[in-house]
């Protein structure tokens, strides 16, 4: 069963043409790292398959709900984890004591159980990449987006993270990691590599 | 969501208090040249709660279009700022109102309380127009300033003051100043212009946050 699939992507901001043709399939129980240079478009696809950007052309299908950890924690900075999961939670229908708890058991996993009240802005920038990333997994997506999001990860952590995508993998979650980790390409299933677009790579890219 | 709203803006201490000590010193500063400190301080309290507006949309960066993604409706983002704006825009509003009522002695003070809280009123919908069409908040605050400026320093019975979204207000607080002045007019002026920067508020929101919901894949 596909849990991803996207087909002949296309998408350009103003003249520059930034994916081309693109097509990408995760089936269920496949950990996908999608890797590239710098300005490939790796981060502009993976928003298109989240449909946070539309596409100028071709078609993203899913096979349940998304879950999408982006590089940068986007997050409420005076608001604490407790209540960016009981917001997140209640987005999906779910209880805040439900959410609570979810939320708790996957921070708890990685390292960082709620015991504080400290709002988003006073945590280190890993603890901020693993509240968004809690936030990704709070309402057991079928497809996982990961953008990069071990930044600011301890060895432990980032380790820990690697063990997770096996444990997602026997879920039959689809994910895609997006990655420029060589050492662990060994822990997936597949590596696709974007290339920037042709009209781009003299200029090298930016994204 | 207006729970959150209001956790987030009411940590903001020295924002808020900031942006309510700047209209009040517009008012304490012209309090000696007469009645028309009270437009001053009235008109100038739109600072406080739009720049409050403004710092509830721009907090929320990346994080409206993710909820949307995780469920929320645009509308919801939307109705949960309302809901937390609203009581504190009208909360400032009261202060200022007991203020300049009891130092200043407007002719009518209830017309002058309504008057204000119709800004305060109208500056959440201005607020979150500014910070959905302009995302940015250099932008978003150029634009505050620049438009209640604009109304402060223009005329009252100039055409360009018509246009303005602190029109009807601004004639509101007038005519609290003597004993008879138009309520009505201003009143339904205030709430149409009102209604006008909310669907344009909606509007930008709904761009601001679009997400395209991709139908299910084929089993195969």
């Amino acid at each position: 069963m596909e849990q991803l699939v996207a087909s002949k992507v296309l998408k350009r901001y103003g003249g520059t043409t930034i994916l081309e043709d693109v097509d990408l399939v995760v089936r269920a129980g496949e950990v996908v790292a999608l890797t590239g240079e710098n300005g490939a478009g790796k981060t502009t696809l993976m928003r298109i398959c989240a449909g946070l950007i539309r596409p100028d052309s071709g078609e993203v299908r899913v096979g349940g709900p998304i879950g999408y950890c982006p590089q940068a924690p986007g997050l409420f900075e005076l608001l604490t984890a407790e209540d960016h999961l009981v917001m997140f939670g209640r987005g999906a229908g779910i209880s805040r004591a439900e959410s609570l708890r979810r939320g708790d058991a996957i921070l708890e996993e990685f390292g960082y159980p709620l015991r504080e009240r400290t709002v988003t802005r006073d945590l280190s920038g890993g603890t901020r990449q693993k509240l968004n990333l809690a936030l990704a997994l709070l309402t057991d997506p079928s497809v996982l987006l990961l953008d990069e999001p071990y930044q600011g990860f301890d060895r432990g952590t980032y380790v820990n993270f690697w063990d997770h995508c096996e444990k997602w993998r026997s879920q039959g979650k689809g994910v895609v990691v997006v990655t420029h980790m060589l050492a662990e390409l060994e822990r997936v299933d597949r590596v696709i590599e974007l290339p920037a677009h042709p009209s781009r790579a003299h200029r090298g890219g930016h994204q | 969501m207006g729970e959150m709203h209001g956790r987030d803006l009411t940590r903001r201490h020295a924002a808020l208090a900031l942006l309510v000590a700047l209209p009040l010193s517009f008012y304490l500063a012209s309090v000696g040249s007469g009645t028309g400190s009270i437009t001053a301080g009235g008109v100038g309290m739109a600072f406080a709660v739009s720049g409050a507006t403004l710092f509830s949309i721009l907090s929320a960066g990346e994080v409206d279009q993710r909820l949307v993604l995780g469920g929320y409706r645009p509308i919801e983002l939307l109705l949960g700022r309302l809901l937390f704006l609203g009581p504190l825009g009208l909360l400032i509003a009261a202060g200022f109102s007991v203020l300049m009522a009891s130092v200043s002695h407007p002719a009518r003070p209830w017309v002058m309380a309504l008057g204000v809280a119709m800004v305060a009123l109208q500056s959440i919908p201005f607020g979150l127009a500014v910070g959905a069409a302009l995302p940015r908040e250099l932008e978003g605050t150029l634009v505050l300033i620049g438009v209640i400026g604009l109304q402060l320093a223009t005329p009252l019975n100039s055409t360009a003051s018509k246009f303005l979204p602190f029109y009807g207000p601004s004639r509101l607080i007038a005519s609290s100043l003597t004993e008879h002045g138009h309520i009505l007019g201003p009143l339904i002026q205030t709430i149409v212009y009102g209604f006008g920067l909310l669907l344009l508020a909606r509007v930008f929101m709904a761009r601001r946050v679009d997400v395209q919901h991709h139908p299910l894949a084929e089993p195969g």
